[in-house]
């Protein structure tokens, strides 16, 4: 398996998952943009499930080398790179942060995502897993050059999904809404719409393994982000979202 | 919006309820700017402890320290951080033929709050506390220096911690050995005892057996107080297992596991309930003596299976009543504090009663001294307080004491006894509560 955005606990929750699903994986390559913290999950894998791994550094703010990437090859791609960044309040005339947060989740992911999606279309199998999200349905004001670059992130995953699909290599873009972790602690968000990194692993192990296309981590999601997309523009620029 | 780390928080008792600041993090470097940037710091692990013993002012949860860092199969030494919880531990260590040396009565506690309360079990006669299988664990002091401690290496803070209830700094990760097992089961005899007179003589019988627990009915009065169910029980070899388990002797299934969906109604448990469910309970087991082998989750986890099993008490939660009484006084004791509990009509879902062995003079902070314990549950309600004085009052005239982790409300005369902890930085609000005598 390849991981990207290793230190993510989504990400960590959801290779834990697989392994304790029974799944075998000769290598994991974590690649990450803080190897030293990876090697501490590595350990636990190796502990845990005697699991091998691989830490490749990959800092998507910096140029990427990808020599250091060619020799990786696997049928199941986990990518939970992502950056929040400053919100449109603090965030949005601060040209370091809107650059930031277009290179991180879409401007130098896209290329990444296209290298591996390569490979796997060249051996004609394989599965991307891509976490973008639900701010990237509609630009809400609190954080739209965020949701913008997830709105480009979706749309890309969804034509890969398009191109991809008779070359035998299926995609999956998942949509997560509130979870618990160390980016949302100690904001105020309601119990029943978050999921735990354990919880949203097992639902996004779930979509993959039912081969779904799009997935919510929590159902409740699809409902609130359907009433978010109908709401006609002329209302929808009067709300504080 | 800007984060805000007040938050309710409780343990398992769901008793008290407080809000205060809790954060969690698994970067060393961010730990200690915690611990620099606050006074009244208190570390958490899962909330297991039943009452104030891991709230505080500034609490630190260490559900991120989750990570196991190395596991030596030769000599079965594991080391991880202190968030792992025990059942993590057992995942890991069952299939490759290792065992705690010492667990409490769920494994859904970490491995911190293992040491921070030393916790014992069924086997305290026999294998001591959890602390003797601790080779060496990393403390964040209160100047947010990472030290090591073992019975070499900073010895002062190592015996501190062991049963310091948290009050010395963060446990960062630990190193600790497990003992070799054959089977995931346990051969394991019930016997019933009609009164307290004979579960003594049978724990008496019992001491060679590794682990020993007797399951108390206190709604009994009369000649049948201390009416129990006495289980003892041994890892079974592989070879003496029946037939259909030997072949995957390390493996368990995977079982349902039912939740509680909801706090109960304040009235679903009541005297009489909880008398039935004592008539049933003692009443299931039809013989005088049942030999049977049953995997170790049921052996030492019976709690475990039902999720969210605190909820059954209600909004109002419940308390815990742990002490131990030393030996010479043991009997008595007991007589005493089962005969209060019985008049009072605050009956307990589950009474267990132990003996404990005797006390590793070193690990001066923890709870067991040679003696009888026993550990009850107890709905709060209005006549509680008055109840748990009784029972103190009890427990200081034969020389017992409190067990912290499940603590609080009891007398501070009975809990006061840690040494060695007192830290401007760390600070819980149950040792505040003890330093200030109240209760």
């Amino acid at each position: 398996m390849i991981v990207l955005g290793s230190n993510s606990e989504v990400a960590q929750a959801f290779v834990e998952e697989c392994l304790a699903q029974g799944e075998k994986f000769p290598t994991i390559y974590l690649l990450s943009s803080n190897p030293e913290t990876t090697e501490k999950f590595a350990g636990h894998l190796q502990v845990k499930f005697l699991q091998n791994s691989e830490i490749i550094p990959l800092d998507l703010m910096k140029e990427i080398d990808y020599k250091a990437l060619e020799n990786i090859n696997s049928d199941l791609l986990f990518c939970a790179s992502g950056y929040l960044g400053l919100g449109t309040e603090e965030g949005l005339y601060d040209d370091e942060n809107t650059t930031q947060i277009i290179d991180v989740n879409y401007a130098k992911l896209v290329p990444v995502l296209n290298f591996f999606a390569k490979k796997m279309e060249s051996k004609r199998s394989g599965t991307m897993i891509v976490l973008s999200s639900v701010a990237g349905e509609r630009g809400r004001q609190s954080n739209f050059i965020y949701g913008s670059a997830k709105a480009g992130l979706t749309a890309y995953l969804s034509g890969l999904r398009n191109y991809l699909f008779d070359k035998k290599v299926h995609v999956l873009t998942v949509k997560p809404g509130f979870m618990e972790t160390k980016m949302t602690e100690g904001l105020p968000l309601n119990p029943a719409l978050t999921a735990t990194p354990k919880k949203a692993a097992a639902g996004i192990y779930k979509a993959y393994k039912n081969k779904k296309d799009v997935a919510y981590v929590l159902p409740i999601w699809a409902i609130i982000m359907m009433i978010i997309r109908n709401i006609p523009e002329f209302i929808f620029k009067k709300l504080k979202l | 919006m800007k984060p805000n780390f007040v938050q309710k928080v409780t343990n398992w008792g769901n008793f008290p309820i407080v809000e205060k600041e809790m954060k969690s993090d698994d970067s060393v470097s961010k730990i200690k700017q915690f611990v620099r940037d606050n006074n009244e710091v208190i570390a958490r692990g899962n909330g297991r402890c039943y009452g104030d013993a891991s709230l505080g002012e500034h609490i630190f949860s260490t559900k991120r320290l989750n990570k196991f860092i190395s596991f030596d199969r030769l000599n079965g030494i594991i080391e991880c951080e202190s968030g792992v919880l025990l059942s993590e531990v057992l995942e890991v260590t069952v299939p490759q033929g290792y065992f705690l040396y010492v667990t409490p009565g769920t494994k859904f506690v970490s491995v911190g709050g293992a040491i921070a309360s030393d916790v014992h079990g069924k086997n305290h006669h026999a294998e001591g506390c959890f602390s003797e299988y601790v080779t060496e664990f990393k403390l964040l002091n209160e100047n947010s220096e990472v030290i090591t401690c073992s019975r070499e290496e900073n010895t002062d803070k190592f015996w501190a911690t062991i049963g310091g209830m948290g009050l010395t700094g963060i446990i960062l990760s630990a190193k600790f050995k497990l003992k070799n097992i054959e089977s995931a089961y346990i051969r394991q005899e019930s016997i019933k005892a009609e009164n307290l007179d004979e579960v003594f003589k049978l724990f008496d019988e019992s001491e060679d057996w590794t682990y020993n627990v007797a399951w108390i009915d206190c709604f009994q009065k009369g000649k049948n107080l201390g009416r129990s169910i006495l289980m003892r029980g041994e890892h079974a070899l592989k070879a003496e297992l029946p037939s259909n388990l030997q072949k995957k002797s390390l493996k368990l299934k995977e079982k349902f596991k039912p939740t509680v969906p909801f706090y109960f109604p304040g009235f679903v448990l009541n005297a009489l309930t909880i008398k039935i469910f004592n008539f049933l309970y003692y009443n299931k087991q039809t013989k005088k003596q049942l030999n049977n082998f049953i995997d170790y989750e049921t052996f030492f986890y019976p709690l475990d299976v039902i999720n969210d099993w605190n909820k059954i008490y209600g909004k109002s939660g419940f308390i815990q009543y742990q002490m131990v009484i030393p030996k010479e006084n043991g009997k008595e004791g007991m007589r005493q504090i089962l005969d209060a509990i019985a008049k009072s009509g605050n009956g307990s879902f589950l009474a267990v009663l132990k003996l404990f062995g005797k006390d590793n003079p070193l690990a001066y902070n923890s709870f067991p001294k040679e003696g009888y314990t026993l550990a009850l549950d107890f709905k709060v309600n209005k006549g509680l307080k008055k109840l748990v004085e009784q029972l103190d009052t009890i427990v200081e005239n034969f020389g017992g004491r409190i067990y912290l982790t499940k603590d609080s409300m009891s007398k501070s005369s009975l809990t006061n006894y840690l040494q060695n902890v007192d830290s401007s930085k760390f600070v819980s609000l149950q040792h505040k509560r003890i330093l200030s005598g109240g209760n």
